[in-house]
């Protein structure tokens, strides 16, 4: 694939969510396979699609990279890598992975690969960065609630590719700091050629993962006292108003979350996305359908 | 010289001039989840200093905590917590953040760190990435059974610590919505993730601390310390960086007493008065956490069928 300054880089769920995204102008997109990845099986690809996927990629000169972002039991390392091995050869690009052991033994068995930290490795500050990047990391994920000020300050400090999550969902708890759902129900299943995996743990899940429990109301209680029903906050992340100033901040890679979107909801996603990095790139502030959208006050660093 | 080291937390000054310490080796200050809490030891250095060699004067390890999340515009005032746990001969410092970790490492190479439960360790090979940039203790991921923290351990040749009671860290956020009720109950920050909150659904329950959240029954290994001793482990936690100076000393009294006794050859059991005292500061009940791979609310031992969750009985909705 033709190095751009700037990769849009789409979530695939499905074949049909590759065509789109391919379509809308993703320069690459991120799909699960089956059992080896944070998200469940909905949104996960069988071999054989893999193998589509990176057919058709290769074709259009785009890229494909996989999302093994499941923290792999000792005994799984070797079954992970010798899919990665498989995938490597049929021209897989990139992998994103979720912790500093399995993203050091992945860099090392394959330097031809972009190896990126998965927003689940909780980088937020430039020390994230740069130990990601003594590890071998090629990309770090950042959380699209980051402001422009913090990824320039972060990218000035290391010489890997920033990628930010510019269209996500900002759950109460953070990505890769949450064992909400295991604390209330962890069921052990059993995947195709995987073996057992932790339903419920949203680290190592590979099938159904989280229950979103936090999407659940909730009482919340003062002592024995019952003050008010309430859902735990969350909100849509949507960076789009603002991605001119993401890029000067430096921002290598456009990503969007989402592989369980269908492709008709994809497709506009990915569309908008990339007319704002083509106007970027072309010189304009932003493009004229949008505007910046700060985040409000309450999701702040210190808390007000 | 002891043969086992039990910790624990404390968020600041006040607390632990409060503070009975005499059940623990060690004692970690400050608060990882925010800059607000009262008084935070991380914010106030000179609390800290002083922190500091009050632990060591009582003849304890003072280890200092750091922030769990910080983003970038915390590590200036990071770096001074860590120049204050260097020049006061702090024990260790703890990093739950990588880049905290890394930080350290290259910038205080004399100061010892340990990683805390929310680095995400989960595999030996993530701790042993760990050891290589300087970490010297492992708190492995709270979501580990004994089995996997033991692979873990032997795998990755490091000192591991274990919690062994109290409210076990579920998750960490940007956003403290206990400030949507400054105004409705006239309870203002600091002091609001200090009240006993708790959210609850049926027979499920957290405590809110605000940015934080953690399990609402409060871990408790009593029953398995002889398992977890004979694994090899030597280094136990009491979390209780929300508690009261009363739940440290008499939970930490408690655990001072059992795992003596489950390190002695003799037989141990579980003492009535020592389930007398854990659930009398355990008012929505005890689990085990992740320890016997089950779902982290369940409780498995002898004494399973008396630890009944909370009920619900609301006095009023406002």
């Amino acid at each position: 694939m033709a190095v751009r300054r700037v990769t849009l880089l789409a979530p695939a769920g499905s074949l049909k969510a590759a065509h789109a995204a391919f379509a809308e102008g993703a320069d690459a997109i991120y799909v699960g396979l089956r059992g080896w990845s944070r998200g469940g099986q909905k949104g996960e690809l069988s071999r054989d699609e893999m193998k589509d996927v990176l057919e058709i990629a290769r074709g259009s000169g785009r890229g494909v990279w996989l999302a093994a972002n499941i923290i792999p039991k000792p005994e799984e390392r070797k079954r992970l890598m010798g899919h990665l091995r498989a995938l490597v050869a049929l021209g897989l690009e990139g992998v994103i992975v979720n912790d500093a052991g399995s993203l050091r033994d992945v860099s090392e068995a394959f330097p031809q690969l972009l190896v990126s930290a998965s927003v689940g490795c909780g980088a937020l500050n430039e020390g994230d960065v740069l130990f990601y990047e003594a590890l071998g990391a090629r990309a770090v994920v950042l959380p699209g609630y980051l402001d422009p000020s913090e990824v320039a300050a972060i990218k000035a400090k290391t010489s890997i590719q920033v990628e930010l999550m510019v269209h996500m969902v900002q759950q109460f708890v953070q990505l890769g700091k949450c064992f909400m759902p295991s604390y209330f129900r962890l069921r052990p299943s059993r995947t195709e050629d995987v073996g057992v995996r932790l339903t419920g743990s949203v680290k190592r899940g590979g099938v159904g993962v989280c229950f979103s429990i936090c999407q659940e109301p909730w009482d919340l209680y003062w002592g024995e006292r019952k003050m008010d029903r309430r859902l735990f906050p969350a909100q849509q992340v949507s960076r789009h108003g603002d991605l001119g100033d993401f890029l000067d901040a430096g921002v290598d890679i456009v990503k969007l979350q989402g592989r369980s979107l269908p492709p008709e909801m994809l497709a506009p996603l990915v569309r908008r996305y990339r007319a704002a990095i083509d106007a970027w790139e072309d010189g304009l502030d932003r493009p004229v359908d949008s505007e910046p959208a700060p985040l409000p006050p309450m999701w702040t660093a210190v808390g007000r | 010289m002891n043969d086992f080291e039990l910790n624990t937390t404390i968020s600041n000054l006040k607390n632990l001039r409060e503070t009975d310490l005499s059940s623990f080796d060690g004692v970690y200050l400050g608060n990882i989840y925010c800059r607000l809490f009262e008084q935070n030891f991380l914010e106030r250095l000179d609390d800290l200093k002083e922190g500091i060699q009050r632990v060591k004067d009582a003849g304890l390890l003072a280890y200092v905590t750091t922030y769990a999340a910080p983003r970038n515009s915390f590590l200036p005032k990071l770096r001074k917590v860590l120049e204050v746990a260097s020049s006061a001969n702090a024990d260790a410092v703890e990093a739950h953040n990588l880049g905290v970790l890394r930080i350290a490492h290259e910038e205080f190479p004399g100061l010892p760190i340990h990683v805390g439960g929310f680095a995400n360790v989960y595999t030996d090979s993530g701790a042993a990435v760990l050891e290589e940039h300087g970490a010297r203790r492992i708190t492995p991921n709270y979501e580990l059974s004994l089995e996997e923290i033991d692979e873990l351990a032997h795998g990755a040749n490091l000192p591991t610590e274990i919690l062994v009671h109290g409210k076990m860290p579920l998750g960490i956020s940007d956003y403290c919505f206990l400030l949507d009720y400054e105004e409705k109950w006239g309870v203002n920050c600091p002091t609001l993730c200090q009240l006993p909150l708790f959210v609850k659904r049926d027979t499920w329950a957290m405590r809110s601390v605000g940015k934080g959240i953690m399990s609402g029954k409060d871990v408790c290994m009593l029953e398995h310390l002889p398992r977890l001793v004979a694994s090899g482990h030597r280094t136990f936690r009491i979390e209780a960086a929300y508690e009261t100076p009363a739940y440290r000393k008499e939970v930490g009294g408690v655990y001072r007493e059992a795992i003596a006794a489950a390190l002695s050859k003799g037989l141990y059991s579980v003492a009535d008065r020592w389930w007398a005292t854990v659930r009398e500061h355990a008012p929505v009940g005890l689990c085990n956490g992740f320890y016997f791979g089950k779902t982290g609310m369940e409780y498995l031992g002898a004494e399973s069928g008396m630890l009944t969750p909370f009920t619900l009985h609301a006095t009023a909705v406002e």
